[in-house]
């Protein structure tokens, strides 16, 4: 009880409660920039965090890194144009809603759920952090093949497209992912030569480029655009209370399955807010009404990535071992400010650990009030000429793409996945699909290499793990369902002909 | 209206050639006269990110002049380390240099190789050691050692790095010094250390060979258990693990390490300054905190220090690399 | 830039067969059992497989119908030259080749500039975007983030 007190009067500091809200104005817009994640948000921070005391340092990266996930959403909503991987699985969900003229809704969904979740999240964390990271421990490769696979798996859900090609996509991002010599052999592979190629193809460019670039280039050879109107919702959060009550399945679920998949190293909030779009279409009363314009799926996504972005801290605070990039990033902090992961952190620094709790909540409900204000602002967008949008996007991409490496070849990789990704769309080949290839990419093969490796080739350690066989089952049947589905309709259309 | 701009390009031009001619007259006498950039070749919020932050900050301090460091990723380091090497050798571009370094060449990723660089100090290097699962029945690692030399070739699994890689490497010499086939023990590939110690503690592995900091968070987890260190002294950090020659009567050392290191050609005040400054920023209480804290192992060298150091890790590395069938021949 | 789905399907095998040869080049890791090549020639298989049920059009019935968008006065939809396109990459190489001789103000301001000129902008639109913008990108990242951006031949005061 001490230690929580004594986490609060940290928490009360001035310069602690400043960096909360300047770097929650900081998230917020860095999220909202076509171009810029939130991966980038918090490698950004790094230099600045230099210069504050510990759990001021700590409060930016929490802060910046929620806000910059919440507020990714909202150029995938305004202008398709998703900010992060995460916001990728649902950014054609929410820009139908947009083009209906519910962009206010879309966004007030978002953020509602968003701040639900990631309060979910936090919970968990405070409560069961020690089991969930026994859980996140008990996965070996084995574990990691099939969830990966899962993951993948989701693309062909997601799409509205033919499968085949929503598949295909998926195996171009792969294809794409096995660029570099980070591959079980530390070969050079499919790199031609070129020294830049050598770290492989990094996902936020090929994001940047296939979304943000190929909208530009859309609007460069489509016809002037129609303006979409919005409606001015009195209260943007009046709308989510019905929601939150007509899809409270939906919205837990996605919190559960969202800080699970969080939690597991290397899996984080990308890949739950995949899963969970995914879920929620395959569970749906009504799954042809999905990608139309249709808010059940971002609710359970949304409320998802959210989660998952707290459950990545359960293994960087207990084994140091990151969730995903933004918590890798934090690991360095939390190391270079003398509050080393580890137990000894729940013990011998509790009183940091209850702040560090205390500002994730702080955060999360922060990000209502100034979401709001940015959802304000932001919708003008939609009535501004697109002559005055797009040239700041194109700037957008080009710095926010060199940004990460301060390498000029990331920028080159945006325009060449620009031409992917206009060339792809035109075609009917869902580019959502390809960013998830490219994400799962590195995890697919080296859990499946790295399991052969082990098993000396062999194939029954796959299934002979409790864990690993659960998930092989699921794996199995979500990879043979589609396939049955697909017969039982084409006999059915044939015995229809045959009576007709 | 072309005429004028291109003379008033080339006027620009000429203006702009003076003042560097200007710049790096005075870069001789009162250097550093303006802000220095550090180059880290590798990402944010990483150890040697960590390590080029705090070295700066303090070099900053004894130098008078802002030290700003600049992530340049990509190309897995090469990219970085190829932008030290290629700065204008006025001393105010420098960098951090890594192992990688003494490694990528061998494999014909890079031409650069440890001489490509005006040494100036090397300031940390840590030891690979040798991690089993909490619940392991090898105590000791001589226990471990036996059991491998027992097995069939390809038995035991070991990983802490991607193939190649400095961990694999040490596991590699390890083995060459017991006298057994560098491929006793099968090395598994990770995306490094950090997935390799939760495989271990998954039950995945029989062993990993990163540093102990890198292993640190899951052994105080009481998930895994360290054996022994590839060093020459025991790291006061860790007090417990002996080093392989205590505990086996090997005599086998090598490690990461990072130094700091300029393009070839610097001018010689410019990097005795540099190097006197970098032993200042060595020597402070501050340095030292921050890397013991992080249970990092701090070693000096200064300019030809560091270069034979460099020479002598850069053949090791080429006989393990050979060994391991890694090099390029 | 649509294509029927023969071409598509074509493609795609040519890419598949590509991928596995490549990865069956790739030389194998001594002492282990699977290397970096099995998994492109994984991707490579699957690839032809897909190239060949789009090029035969199985699996096509699944695909939901494009709605063409009716315009604002219902028309359908009247394209410009598809070379527009190709205005977005080519400005983002200039950016590439140019930033470190031009500097980021110069060098934004143009692309701010044609882009905003290529959408239909005013003249009016298209200078003010050339102006504000590249100073606040530049306020942005380079004051606020310190991404070093080059100065080149127009270095800003602050």
């Amino acid at each position: 009880m001490d230690a929580i007190l004594e986490g609060l009067k940290l928490v009360a500091a001035t310069d602690v409660l400043i960096a909360l809200l300047v770097s929650a104005v900081y998230g917020l817009i860095i999220g909202a920039i076509p171009g810029l994640t939130a991966t980038m948000a918090t490698a950004l921070l790094v230099p600045i965090t230099f210069y504050l005391s510990p759990l001021a340092a700590i409060t930016t990266i929490v802060t910046a890194s929620a806000m910059a996930i919440f507020s990714g959403d909202i150029p995938g909503c305004l202008l398709r144009i998703p900010g992060t991987p995460a916001s990728a699985a649902y950014t054609d969900e929410a820009y139908a809603l947009t083009k209906k003229g519910q962009a206010e809704l879309a966004l007030g969904a978002s953020l509602w759920f968003s701040a639900l979740g990631g309060i979910f999240g936090t919970i968990a964390l405070m409560i069961i952090a020690p089991v969930l990271a026994d859980f996140a421990l008990s996965f070996s490769t084995f574990e990691y093949f099939w969830l990966s696979f899962l993951g993948l798996m989701c693309a062909t859900l997601v799409a509205r497209s033919s499968p085949v090609k929503a598949v295909a996509s998926a195996l171009i991002g792969l294809l794409i992912a096995c660029i570099g010599m980070e591959n079980p052999g530390g070969t050079p592979r499919f790199t031609f030569g070129v020294t830049d190629l050598l770290g492989g193809v990094d996902v936020i460019p090929a994001l940047v480029g296939v979304f943000a670039v190929s909208e530009v280039m859309r609007a460069m050879a489509g016809p002037p655009a129609a303006k979409i109107g919005h409606k001015s919702l009195g209260s943007i959060l009046a709308g989510q209370l019905e929601l939150t009550k007509k899809y409270w399945r939906q919205m837990t679920r996605g919190n559960v399955v969202g800080t699970l998949v969080g939690v597991l190293p290397g899996a984080g909030a990308d890949m739950a807010a995949w899963v969970c779009y995914a879920i929620s279409k395959r569970f749906s009363k009504t799954p042809e009404k999905f990608g139309t314009g249709y808010p059940e799926g971002l609710v359970e996504s949304g409320a998802a990535n959210n989660a998952a972005l707290a459950g990545a801290w359960v293994p960087a605070l207990i084994f140091g071992i990151p969730g995903d990039t933004i918590t890798a990033i934090a690991i360095g902090v939390l190391y270079m400010k003398g509050l080393n992961p580890g137990p000894t952190l729940f013990t011998e620094k509790a009183s940091s650990m209850y702040a560090i709790y205390v500002i994730f909540m702080l955060a999360n409900i922060l990000m209502i009030p100034l979401g709001i204000i940015m959802i304000r602002i932001t919708t003008k967008v939609l009535n501004a000429p697109q002559s005055a949008v797009m040239p700041l996007i194109l700037l957008c991409c080009a710095v926010g793409a060199f940004a990460v490496g301060n390498n000029l070849f990331a920028v080159v990789i945006v325009a060449a996945f620009g031409i992917i990704g206009y060339v792809m769309e035109a075609n009917g080949f869902p580019v959502a699909a390809m960013v998830l290839g490219i994400i799962m990419g590195s995890m697919v093969e080296q859990s499946l290499v790295t399991s052969l490796i082990k098993s000396d080739g062999g194939i029954m350690p796959f299934f002979d793990r409790p864990i690993s066989a659960v998930l092989a089952v699921m794996a199995i049947t979500a990879l043979l369902w589609p396939l049955f589905f697909w017969l039982i309709k084409r006999v059915r259309q044939a015995t229809a002909r045959a009576t007709a | 209206m072309t005429r004028l701009t291109r003379r008033t390009f080339s006027f620009g031009a000429v203006a702009a050639a003076g003042g560097l001619a200007l710049r790096s007259a005075s870069a001789q006498g009162n250097y550093p006269s303006r802000p220095i950039t550090m180059i880290c070749p590798w990402g944010a919020g990483g150890g040697t990110d960590a390590t080029a932050r705090i070295v700066a900050a303090l070099l900053e301090k004894e130098m008078g002049q802002p030290v700003n460091v600049v992530n340049r990723t990509g190309g897995s380091g090469v990219v970085g380390h190829a932008a030290i090497s290629m700065a204008q050798p006025d001393g105010y571009t420098l960098g951090i240099i890594t192992v990688e370094i003494s490694m990528m060449h061998w494999q014909g990723l890079t031409p650069l190789t440890p001489r490509s660089y005006t040494p100036l100090a090397l300031m940390n290097e840590d030891p690979p050691g040798i991690q089993v699962k909490a619940d392991s029945p090898y105590k000791t690692v001589k226990d471990l050692a036996d059991a491998i030399k027992a097995a069939p070739v390809g038995k035991f699994k070991c990983s802490g790095t991607g193939q190649g890689g400095i961990w694999h490497l040490a596991l590699v010499g390890w083995m060459t010094a017991m006298g057994l086939k560098p491929d006793q023990v099968a090395w598994v590939p990770s995306n490094g250390a950090a997935p390799a110690m939760q495989d271990l503690a998954a039950g995945g592995l029989d062993l990993t060979t990163c540093s102990i900091p890198e292993a640190r968070a899951i052994i105080e987890a009481g998930k895994a258990r360290s054996l022994a260190i590839m060093a020459p002294k025991r790291n006061p950090q860790f007090p417990d693990v002996p080093t392989l020659k205590e505990a086996m009567g090997i005599d086998y050392s090598t490690g990461a390490w990072r130094g700091f290191a300029g393009p070839p050609k610097l001018p010689q005040p410019v990097a005795e300054k540099l190097t006197a400054s970098l032993k200042k920023v060595y020597d402070s209480k501050e340095y030292k905190d921050f890397m013991s804290g992080r249970g990092y192992g701090t070693i000096w060298a200064d300019a030809a220090g560091f270069a034979s150091f460099m020479d002598k890790g850069d053949k090791q590395m080429g006989e393990a690399m050979k060994a391991a069938g890694l090099a390029k021949a | 830039m649509q294509f029927s789905d023969r071409i598509n399907g074509g493609f795609l095998v040519v890419l598949g067969v590509l991928a596995a040869y490549g990865g069956s080049l790739l030389p194998p890791v001594p002492g282990q059992p699977v290397g970096p090549n099995i998994f492109p020639i994984v991707i490579g298989v699957g690839l032809t497989i897909c190239g060949l049920l789009i090029a035969f059009g199985i699996g096509h019935n699944f695909e939901a119908e494009e709605k063409i968008e009716p315009t604002a006065d219902g028309s359908a939809v009247a394209t410009r030259s598809m070379w527009w396109i190709i205005v977005p990459p080519l400005l983002l190489l200039f950016y590439v080749f140019a930033v470190e001789w031009l500097g980021f103000v110069l060098t934004s301001a143009i692309i701010a500039f044609i882009t905003s000129m290529s959408l239909r902008g005013t003249l009016k639109i298209a200078i003010a975007m050339a102006i504000a913008s590249p100073l606040v990108v530049h306020l942005v990242f380079a004051k606020l983030l310190r991404v070093p951006l080059p100065a080149g031949l127009l270095p800003l005061p602050w």
